[in-house]
């Protein structure tokens, strides 16, 4: 049971992620490989406010923003351009893993490559239904829930998430419909840059200390929820999130946690051999 | 309150346009105009260009040469979303719904230059003409049959009143007596009410009942133009579309 506390907190993170992962490819067509590289680099934008003084907590609102500009900015002044040279879409995957491999070594320039964790105590335990789960672990928990409403609420009820999946689906009639599918795409950038930052700095405070390489495999969890859910399916990444946290953790409790990643590639592997357009997706997805 | 589906029409016309893809032209020296009250139809082989004219009108496609204007404007390569401001309301042949979204949601979407509180009204007129539509709203609009689906594109355009309508093949794919249906009572009734009516349509005979003035096209600039009736009359068009073999592409 304790190992299913743990799947828990990797399925709330992991969830955060995803759904922003997944928007990213949703509404812009990037598979954006770079973005546990700006994952890791939010961390570390509130793990440095941290110890100058700031509080865990407040720091984490440093980590979104970061994550939120970056990823607007990465759009903006890296993908779009690409994207607009009608190039084929493989050119852009090389791009982002170009800018992840940058980001990620960059980073480990500037901060070195020692391990470091915030000033920040996991709180007190609680035990229930056999699992062991820290305060910090419950808070993560708390954020994960309210970000996945707020991410329902916004995508089913507003009017931003409605253009934001009819852009998704089909942007040339979108913009025949009078939405500015360019300003939509920007605000998917920064919602969806902010819940990377969010889920960078959750991941860096749960696993207690990091360093600049810390979310270089992360990409392989994303990847395997996001296609388990279906790729560009927020509802998906949710559920492939909750599958593959589980998984993963549970699986590390019988084997090794060394082969988190593995479990999680091998299920990618199944999933794109039997139905690459996941569970929550359609064939016309794929 | 009444609500109406559609504004007083304004007149839409080209002047030697050339558009395309790539800078390479599909389409060239197109003079057409479709004026309030009328239903124009552009009729033609497959890959005449009739489609890339369209989308060349609405912003989709590049106009290489030539103008578009509408009411007197000109909005030639005006991006598609200040296109629809304008009033021009477009459905295209294929993908012209959202399909994960629900018939009320594509509804929405179609009235996003709306205040929200118009929405309702409009929403409610819209299904007034479309009354299938009603029992549907909270389906999926990729579940919904051919000539489902063709009228929520067309509600979804609707849905901002406007001004002109440019519909590609709004019968494609549909049974004979739907596609009927919709040519003879919406399509010709949206000019009936004033509106402007641009159509193009591969069912020749169909779209000759129902329209004022006809444009055929061939190798993607037009070859003939006249009313249905001096249509009918010339061997050239009888023996290419009403009868079976095509004018030279």
């Amino acid at each position: 049971m304790s190992s299913f506390g743990f799947g828990l907190i990797t399925a709330a993170v992991l969830a955060i992620a995803t759904v922003g992962f997944t928007m990213q490819f949703a509404v812009t067509n990037v598979l954006n490989l770079a973005y546990g590289s700006v994952m890791i680099n939010s961390a570390f934008v509130s793990y440095y406010l941290n110890v100058h003084g700031v509080t865990a907590w407040v720091s984490l609102v440093g980590g979104v923003f970061t994550g939120s500009v970056v990823s607007w900015a990465l759009n903006r002044f890296i993908f779009t351009p690409f994207q607009r040279r009608n190039l084929a879409p493989i050119t852009v995957v090389i791009v982002a893993l170009g800018v992840d491999l940058v980001g990620t070594f960059g980073l480990q320039a500037i901060v070195g490559g020692g391990y470091v964790s915030f000033r920040q105590s996991p709180g007190s335990e609680y035990h229930f239904l056999g699992m062991i789960l820290s305060g910090l672990q419950l808070v993560i928990l708390a954020i994960c829930a309210v970000v996945l409403g707020l991410v329902h609420w916004v995508l089913k009820y507003t009017r931003l998430g409605k253009a934001m999946r009819a852009t998704s689906a089909n942007p040339n009639l979108a913009r025949n419909s009078g939405v500015k599918v360019q300003r939509v795409i920007s605000t998917t950038w920064l919602i969806s840059g902010a819940l990377c930052g969010l889920a960078g700095t959750v991941l860096a405070m749960n696993t207690g200390v990091f360093e600049a390489t810390s979310a270089q495999l992360y990409i392989v969890l994303l990847l395997a929820a996001m296609f388990l859910g279906g790729p560009g399916e927020p509802y998906g990444a949710m559920f492939g999130a909750l599958t593959i946290g589980l998984a993963t953790e549970i699986s590390a409790a019988y084997f090794s946690p060394q082969y988190k990643e593995v479990i999680a590639f091998l299920a990618l592997l199944g999933m794109l051999t039997f139905r690459p357009y996941g569970i929550f997706g359609s064939e016309k997805t794929n | 309150m009444s609500v109406e589906l559609s504004q007083p029409g304004l007149v839409l016309s080209t002047t030697a346009l050339s558009a395309g893809y790539d800078g390479r032209a599909i389409v060239s020296d197109i003079s057409i105009e479709a004026s309030p009250g009328k239903v124009i139809s552009i009729v033609g082989p497959n890959g005449s260009g009739k489609s890339t004219l369209l989308k060349a009108l609405v912003g989709v496609v590049r106009v290489l040469d030539g103008t578009v204007s509408v009411g007197g404007n000109d909005i030639t390569n005006l991006p598609s979303e200040e296109v629809a401001k304008l009033g021009v309301g477009y459905v295209p042949q294929i993908d012209d719904v959202f399909p994960p979204l629900t018939v009320k949601e594509n509804l929405e979407i179609g009235g996003y230059l709306l205040r929200r509180s118009e929405i309702p009204d409009r929403i409610a007129a819209v299904v007034d003409r479309f009354p299938r539509l009603k029992e549907m709203m909270s389906r999926k609009a990729g579940k919904l049959s051919g000539g489902e689906r063709k009228m929520l594109a067309m509600g979804r355009v609707l849905m901002l009143s406007p001004s002109v309508l440019v519909l590609d093949e709004p019968t494609a794919n549909l049974a004979p007596m739907v596609a009927t249906q919709l040519l003879e009572e919406y399509v010709r009734g949206f000019a009936d009410q004033g509106s402007t009516v641009l159509l193009v349509e591969q069912r020749a005979k169909s779209a000759l009942r129902i329209s004022d003035w006809t444009y055929v096209l061939g190798g993607g600039r037009v070859v003939l133009d006249g009313a249905p009736k001096d249509l009918q009359e010339n061997p050239l068009f009888v023996e290419s579309f009403l009868g079976g073999s095509s004018i030279p592409k």
